[in-house]
């Protein structure tokens, strides 16, 4: 930005007038800092606040507002302001509620927000925008199962052209096939029929939805706004432009031929549910060895699930599934007696009814596990309620109750010759992030499967074809608070290829994913970023000139936003890119930047802030801390009014992925006595936004220690946290212990110099 | 828990009993919501004196172990005391099942095995015949249920009580006494048996 012109605003209000001197920081900003424009007042968001701030801007004597008021979390629409990029300096929650009023401390730590604010004014500009040409506002929706079907009438109601693509003849997948379905309106106590058929008709009379039977995608290409896919049929090929994917694979059934234990294939007569669900549509249950209608017949639920040996997760219908088919076999044949074997029956919601309506019906629930089913139908159960094994004998039929397998992989296609490594490691959530350092795996004992077959999209990413799964094969990035998202901005997963569920869930699965897909779309008209960063119109540029093309950006992008060119060049797909600043943390020669975040940027504010010398028994400890999570938490601590330690300072990043190892070094060549980067969980249950951003910091950071003790430092000066955005409470002492373990080694020796 | 029994080996599981108790026992139609929540067995006032609890006791229908219930002591210690009953979140009969389960054990003739069976068979023996309890007789009786020997062994170890009994007047000895109207009682037990064949599933006796 050539003609910078940055103004100082001091709220009074909240308590920051009682707390600390705003006089003296007015007249720090005018006088040391040498800025033009500063004022104080009483309410900086009242309306008389903001008209002053407005009146500056229009006037032209400021473009970069510094707000020193509140966190950056709150009255961000407020402090918006046309024509001007705005800074904000926490003084209320970081300083005035979090340190006592009227010491010497405090004014110390409001002094430095100022001061790193102004430096942060100093290195940023309105970000450039880019918006791509040639975008498409249609949506490929990929499975034309339920949950295919669903996602493609929402999209179609909301506006959006929709390419249905459907692998196999016909559409309705799985669902089709079912003879009733669970109850999913009032009373929830009889099975339903099945309306799947209403559903296909709807979709083939919606004239904005184009269907695509016996297709796959060959290979896909391009960002949101313009995927560019081919689709095979037959021997004809088609290209296509989208917008957005919406993934809606499905599942497949546990294949059961591996539950010997479970007398599969030892005797006809021991069934899946499928196979029962097929008997239940065609004519009626009949035993397969002699034709005849069972009398007894025992459910085995779990059969291969929530077992470490075959699937170790819960697929959350089977309960259901096979409530419902033993009431449909009661309603068929009255004097049968079913038995349903279960560990814990999972019936949650109106699903309750359902079971409640089953047993009512005399159908007979034992609580147990299994341990066999002998070729002569005996199951043996190891009754969990009188604590005894129990054989039962004399049953025609056992129904095995199998689980789900996510589609996330195309079983029929043939291996990928790339990405089975990159898709391991996706799966394993405790994988070495072989990219950022070389830990060794910190649980050895886990062992993840690759999914078999290749890749349904087949991406034409540096980062290899699969969409990145969690654990068990599922295809979705971050299960509690981003359910739909995939690694891969701009494509969606919803169903049972998400997470186990059941018809109507994934109904409304496929609303949900589709409205993702449509926010991707508009993000990419307007060169905006999707969630998190929703909105932010910065991208990291490439200063290409000192590039050493050694792609580490391209290979640590969670997202996959950078490919390479022929000859190693990276080369961005912007609207791919959610503006975490991984590559930017990534770069070794830093010639990655963002117009509103920069290496620099943060260099200049950990310089901005006053060190006290040597004799003045002030400790300055610098915290990095993760906008997502860490910041929050700290947010959060200062409206509870938790004491904040006098001797830190705290600047957000957007990840502590995005954190240089420059700013470490730089922060002890000024003079810091220690530093810490503050971020969110990592592991399986982890709680970056940006996936493993929080890992990446700690991998960078164990390299940190060399670097220090070349300074002559201890490596203990330098550290890694994680905190949830629920630690408020916590997150004050752990700051505490570092300070009072800094205060072991002394000062930094560099102090002064 | 107290150690397997050691016929455990030779158990008899009965697929088919959890049906024939739905169908023929007082109650047993409910027996199927029972979700094992317990609060029968911690309601009852003497569940320490019974071999399972009832909702154990139900646990065993389901699975069969149609013997085992029939020759537990759980059916004949109940004392209809209707807790289980009124706090039974399902809404099961649980004390009617119980009581059937006992008049359906004697129908079937596992009574032999059971002490308290053989004493309430001995107890409405005296009732019906005289209308009131005969100490004597109602206990020679009991005894003499269990066979020769243990008439004997319990009879000679509890004579001295019997004979302070009989000094204290407590016990009777001569002509049993009876109440005025033996026969109008057994009109009244008839009907009742009447009733109870009428309105329940098969009716105690």
């Amino acid at each position: 930005m050539a003609d910078r012109k940055p103004g100082v605003y001091v709220c009074k209000g909240c308590g920051i007038g009682e707390a600390v001197d705003c006089g003296a920081l007015e007249s720090l900003a005018s006088g040391d800092l040498k800025v033009p424009v500063s004022r104080q007042h009483e309410f900086l968001c009242s309306e008389d606040g903001v008209a002053t701030i407005e009146k500056d801007i229009a006037d032209g004597t400021v473009n970069q507002p510094v707000i020193a008021a509140c966190s950056q979390r709150v009255m961000a629409d407020r402090f918006e302001f046309d024509g001007a990029t705005t800074v904000r300096a926490n003084l209320r929650e970081w300083v005035a509620w979090a340190r006592p009023a009227g010491e010497e401390d405090t004014q110390m730590a409001a002094a430095d927000q100022i001061r790193m604010g102004v430096a942060q004014a100093s290195r940023m500009a309105p970000p450039e925008v880019r918006i791509e040409e040639g975008l498409s506002t249609r949506i490929m929706v990929v499975g034309g199962g339920s949950t295919g079907l669903n996602a493609a009438l929402e999209a179609s109601a909301a506006g959006h052209e929709v390419l249905l693509v459907e692998k196999t003849r016909d559409l309705g997948g799985w669902s089709a096939k079912w003879s009733k379905r669970m109850p999913h309106r009032p009373p929830y106590r009889d099975p339903q029929d099945n309306d799947v058929a209403a559903l296909i008709d709807r979709v083939q009379g919606d004239k904005a939805i184009v269907v695509q039977t016996e297709t796959t995608v060959a290979e896909t290409s391009g960002m949101p706004g313009k995927f560019e896919v081919s689709l095979v049929n037959g021997a004809a090929a088609t290209k296509e432009t989208v917008g957005a994917i919406v993934v809606a694979t499905g599942w497949r059934p546990y294949d059961a031929t591996k539950l010997g234990h479970l007398g599969y294939g030892a005797s006809p007569d021991v069934v899946t549910g499928i196979e029962l669900e097929g008997m239940l549509a065609n004519g009626g249950v009949k035993r397969k060895s002699d034709g005849a209608a069972p009398n007894n017949i025992a459910f085995v639920l779990c059969a291969g699930s929530r077992d470490p040996d075959h699937l170790p997760y819960c697929s959350s219908v089977c309960c259901g599934a096979s409530i419902k088919q033993a009431l449909q076999i009661r309603a068929a044949n009255p004097d049968a007696m079913v038995y349903i074997i279960f560990q814990e029956l999972r019936t949650p919601g109106t699903a309750e009814e359902f079971y409640r309506q089953a047993q009512e019906e005399g159908i007979v629930f034992m609580k147990g596990k299994v341990n066999s089913v002998g070729s002569d139908l005996t199951v043996t159960v190891d009754d969990a309620l009188l604590g005894q094994e129990v054989p039962m004998a004399g049953l025609d039929m056992v129904v095995l109750a199998t689980g789900m397998v996510p589609n996330a992989t195309d079983p029929d296609k043939t291996a990928s010759e790339n990405g089975a490594e990159q898709l391991a490691n996706d799966i394993n959530p405790v994988a070495p992030i072989a990219r950022a350092g070389d830990a060794e795996a910190e649980n050895a004992a886990w062992s993840a499967a690759t999914p078999e077959g290749g890749s349904i999209l087949n991406l034409q990413y540096r980062q290899g074809p699969h969409l990145p799964m969690l654990a068990d094969g599922f295809a979705d990035s971050h299960f509690i608070c981003f359910p739909y998202e995939t690694r891969r901005t701009g494509i969606y997963t919803c169903g049972p290829v998400r997470r186990p569920m059941d018809i109507a869930e994934s109904a409304e699965d496929a609303a949900g994913a589709v409205l993702k897909a449509i926010q991707a779309i508009r993000g990419a008209q307007a060169g905006m970023a999707v969630h998190p960063r929703v909105g932010d119109l910065s991208f990291p540029k490439f200063g290409l000139d000192i590039c050493t093309r050694c792609r580490r950006c391209t290979v640590e992008c969670p997202f996959g936003a950078i490919d390479e060119d022929e000859d190693g060049w990276p080369v961005l797909s912007a609207s791919r890119c959610r503006r975490c600043g991984t590559c930017m943390g990534a770069c070794p020669v830093r010639t990655i930047s963002f117009d509103n975040y920069n290496v620099q940027m943060v260099s200049d504010m950990i310089g901005a802030v006053e060190i006290p010398d040597e004799f003045s028994e002030k400790y300055r400890i610098l915290i990095l801390a993760c906008e997502n999570d860490a910041a929050p938490a700290l947010d959060m601590a200062g409206i509870n009014r938790h004491t904040l330690n006098a001797e830190v300072r705290v600047i957000p990043v957007r990840c502590l992925g995005s954190v240089s190892m420059l700013w470490i070094s730089d922060a002890f060549q000024r003079g810091y006595d220690g530093a810490m980067l503050m971020g969110c969980r990592s592991g399986d249950d982890y709680q970056c936004h940006f996936i493993k951003g929080s890992l990446i910091g700690q991998e960078r950071m164990k390299n940190i220690g060399e670097t220090l003790q070349s300074l002559m430092l201890e490596d203990g000066r330098a550290r890694a946290v994680e905190v949830s955005i629920a630690d408020s409470a916590k997150v004050g002492k752990v700051i505490d212990e570092f300070v009072e373990e800094i205060r072991g080694y002394g000062m930094n020796p560099f102090k002064g110099f | 828990m107290t150690l397997a029994p050691p016929e455990q080996a030779a158990r008899k599981y009965d697929l088919n009993f959890a049906r024939w108790v739905r169908d023929n026992v007082n109650g047993g139609e409910k027996m199927s919501m029972c979700m094992q929540c317990g609060m029968c067995s911690g309601s009852c006032p003497i569940g320490t004196e019974m071999d399972h609890g009832p909702r154990k006791l139900f646990m065993m229908i389901r699975a069969g172990m149609k013997d085992e219930v029939f020759n537990s002591s759980t059916i004949w210690n109940c004392t209809s005391c209707y807790n289980c009953t009124v706090r039974c979140p399902r809404g099961i009969p649980v004390t009617y099942i119980i009581q059937d389960l006992a008049a359906k054990s004697v129908e079937l003739g596992y009574v032999k095995k059971v002490q308290n069976a053989r004493f309430a068979k001995a107890f409405w023996w005296s009732a019906r015949t005289f209308g009131r309890t005969d100490e004597r007789l109602m206990t020679a009786k009991y005894y003499w249920s269990g066979g020769l020997v243990d008439f004997v062994k319990r009879s000679l170890g509890n004579l001295t009580i019997a004979l302070s009994m009989v000094r204290t007047k407590r016990m009777h000895i001569g002509a049993p006494h009876k109440i005025k109207d033996v026969k109008g009682l057994r009109a009244i037990l008839a009907k009742a048996a009447e009733i109870d064949v009428r309105e329940s599933k098969g009716g105690a006796s």
